[in-house]
């Protein structure tokens, strides 16, 4: 249960096209991330996938049967919304229980289940509470809990953690992460934060107005992108990316290299700069590099003890082996 | 502390005048009720001037509240305000979901719904009671009079004619009987505030969170459902807003009143008091303040009714 599959699926909104015909397979089990700047098409593709819209063309599969023209709600998908969506004016029991009241279970059952899943989300003390008392990760939980009551075969979150804090987006990244494994129902999350994309992933969909640029694992994404975009969109600090004269020498467009391949000498290197702003975590000092082939400053990550004098000249090496090679089209080089 | 001081001196003044315009005309009316005070009386011209020495205590209380004509004003007054609530929020809700979807033209719509609005209340009167509901020369007279023509044809028809001979002639209702002129009334006024429920509910719709109506989708909530558990206790606030206003509003209602029937056998309570204070200026107080305990009973009332039955 929870195989998912999209055929040449496509989504215009009146003249403009959103989602080009676009073929994606998901296994299930798979947590899978599509992640991208806003405005690729991303949501847009969970809510084709939940029924919220209807595609354009093309057909949605679960579990083998095609339920592109089927109701949101036989689909047996359970969505969790990046604003919680919860009914302001129902306690938590109320709004857990609400699916299951909707489809006509026993209340019997019904109070076995949400016990149950408050138990799972430590929310036993908030039954009683209306979402307006509960704190942005309680209520995220309980948005949580009235997916999980469904027992879905899949669940798809929008954005479910854009709108808490950092420090409690780190701890709910985990929980899900961990519902996930004990679990093991697929996962769809969408989100524009590439950290959350390469933290909780099994598998990664990068898209780019609604085209998907790759699909991968977080580490194949990471250590070879196919193209440009993908390239500066993974990994953070960004990967430098140079082009011109600098690229030209290693018979490439662009030449991308990431800030931890990246070797510091104030002796002699490959290339010649001049250091600018240091920023230093402890673990690990990022070093600003001003450098003539390239208009953006290098970014360079060093040892936690480095220290450099702003202005101060040092030259850089690159990787060889870690290099990644552009073409004209963006596309990589092998 | 001298800024705090300096700026209630500011205050006051306004405080004052809000101060003064509500409590001297609640006291000389309070004061009025406890006394004997009439405009006219060749007999006991001392009662004529207000004056503490013509003391009644609750006489007045008394002699409204033994008076039939009271109870019958308490009544229609509850009956007609509590009708005209009921009727606008129910065609309210209905009319604001139904323009609350994009259509074309649905500026004029809205322009066209608000206008009744705007008419002065004597003026939708005298067309409702002339134009409309009147059993000659009105809408109705006209509607019921070719009813009864085409129904008459007919029964001179072959074959269908005897099922036709079977029907009674019908009858237009005047609404200016004492039985009927507060359902004239009701009518009138519910065409006339309609809009301003549609328009408080029409901007509530529009405030309505819509990822919550997709995760009701998602959780299978069919269209009653998703109006009967989210639509509806959104709306719980604007409807008590809407029964609020209504029941001030209602409650004082007379130029409807005065037009339709004179009062006559539809006298609510503050026509009543009008009548009283041709002379009575007295018994007009003691009614005055009965209406204001009223008025404030009605609206706790219907206030918790609503909180109750929306909010589950």
């Amino acid at each position: 249960m929870g195989s998912i599959k999209l055929e040449n699926i496509a989504k215009s909104f009146g003249d403009t096209e959103v989602i080009p015909p676009l073929n994606l397979s998901i296994d299930e089990g798979e947590f899978v991330v599509f992640v991208g700047p806003s405005g690729c098409g991303k949501s847009t593709l969970l809510r084709l996938i939940a029924g919220l819209e209807n595609a354009t063309a093309g057909k949605v599969i679960i579990d083998g049967e095609d339920v592109t023209n089927v109701t949101p709600s036989k689909r047996g998908l359970a969505m969790v919304f990046q604003s919680y969506a919860l009914y302001p004016h129902m306690t938590v029991r109320k709004n857990i229980a609400f699916p299951l009241r909707m489809s006509g279970m026993e209340p019997a059952e019904i109070d076995k289940r949400v016990e149950a899943a408050s138990t799972s989300l430590n929310l036993n003390d908030y039954l009683e509470r209306k979402p307006g008392q509960l704190s942005g990760g309680q209520r995220q939980r309980v948005a949580i809990g009235r997916a999980i009551v469904r027992d879905p075969s899949a669940f798809l979150f929008d954005e479910p953690l854009s709108n808490l804090d950092a420090a409690l987006r780190v701890g709910m990244r985990l929980e899900i992460s961990e519902m996930h494994k004990q679990m093991g129902t697929t996962m769809i999350y969408v989100t524009h934060d590439q950290v959350e994309a390469m933290t909780m992933a099994d598998k990664i969909v990068v898209l780019q107005s609604g085209v998907i640029e790759q699909v991968g694992s977080p580490l194949e994404l990471y250590k070879s992108p196919c193209n440009v975009f993908v390239a500066g969109f993974i990994g953070s600090p960004k990967m430098n990316l140079l082009s011109g004269e600098v690229a030209a020498k290693y018979n490439a467009h662009t030449i991308g290299i990431r800030p931890e391949h990246l070797s510091i000498s104030d002796t002699a290197g490959e290339w010649e700069g001049v250091v600018g702003v240091s920023e230093h975590l402890g673990s690990d000092t990022f070093v600003h590099v001003h450098f003539d082939g390239s208009n953006e400053p290098l970014t360079v990550r060093a040892g936690g003890d480095l220290e450099l004098e702003y202005g101060t000249k040092v030259f850089l090496t690159p990787d060889m082996k870690k290099l990644h090679r552009f073409d004209e089209s963006g596309r990589a080089i092998r | 502390m001298a800024d705090r001081k300096l700026s209630r001196l500011m205050q006051a003044p306004a405080v004052i005048l809000l101060l003064t315009w509500m409590l001297v005309p609640l006291c000389i009316t309070l004061f009025f009720s406890f006394i004997r005070y009439v405009l006219a009386s060749s007999i006991r011209p001392e009662w004529t001037s207000p004056s503490i020495e013509n003391w009644r205590g609750f006489g007045n209380y008394l002699f409204v509240w033994n008076n039939d004509g009271f109870w019958l004003a308490v009544y229609n007054s509850i009956f007609i305000v509590t009708s005209i609530i009921v009727l606008t929020v129910v065609l309210g809700l209905a009319i604001a979901i139904l323009v609350n979807r994009t259509f074309p033209g649905q500026g004029i719509v809205r322009v066209m719904l608000i206008s009744p609005f705007f008419v002065m209340p004597a003026v939708n009167a005298v067309l409702w009671i002339n134009m409309i509901l009147d059993p000659v020369l009105g809408l109705q007279g006209i509607a019921v009079g070719g009813l009864n023509e085409v129904v008459a044809t007919l029964q001179d028809a072959p074959l269908v004619g005897w099922f036709f001979s079977l029907w009674p002639e019908l009858i237009p209702i005047s609404f200016r009987a004492s039985q009927t002129s507060a359902i004239a009334v009701i009518l009138m006024v519910t065409w006339q505030w309609t809009p301003f429920a549609v328009l408080i509910f029409m901007t509530s719709l529009q405030s309505e969170d819509q990822q919550q109506k997709e995760a009701a989708i998602l959780d299978g909530a069919g269209k009653w459902s998703m109006f009967r558990f989210l639509t509806l206790p959104h709306l719980a606030r604007p409807v008590s807003i809407v029964v609020m206003i209504q029941a001030i509003f209602h409650l004082s209602l007379y130029a409807e009143i005065e037009i339709v029937s004179r009062g006559n056998g539809n006298k609510n309570l503050p026509y009543l008091i009008g009548e009283m204070a041709t002379n009575n200026i007295g018994a007009a107080s003691a009614t005055g303040i009965f209406a204001v305990i009223l008025a404030n009973v009605l609206a706790v009332f219907l206030l918790r009714m609503i909180s109750k039955s929306l909010m589950e």
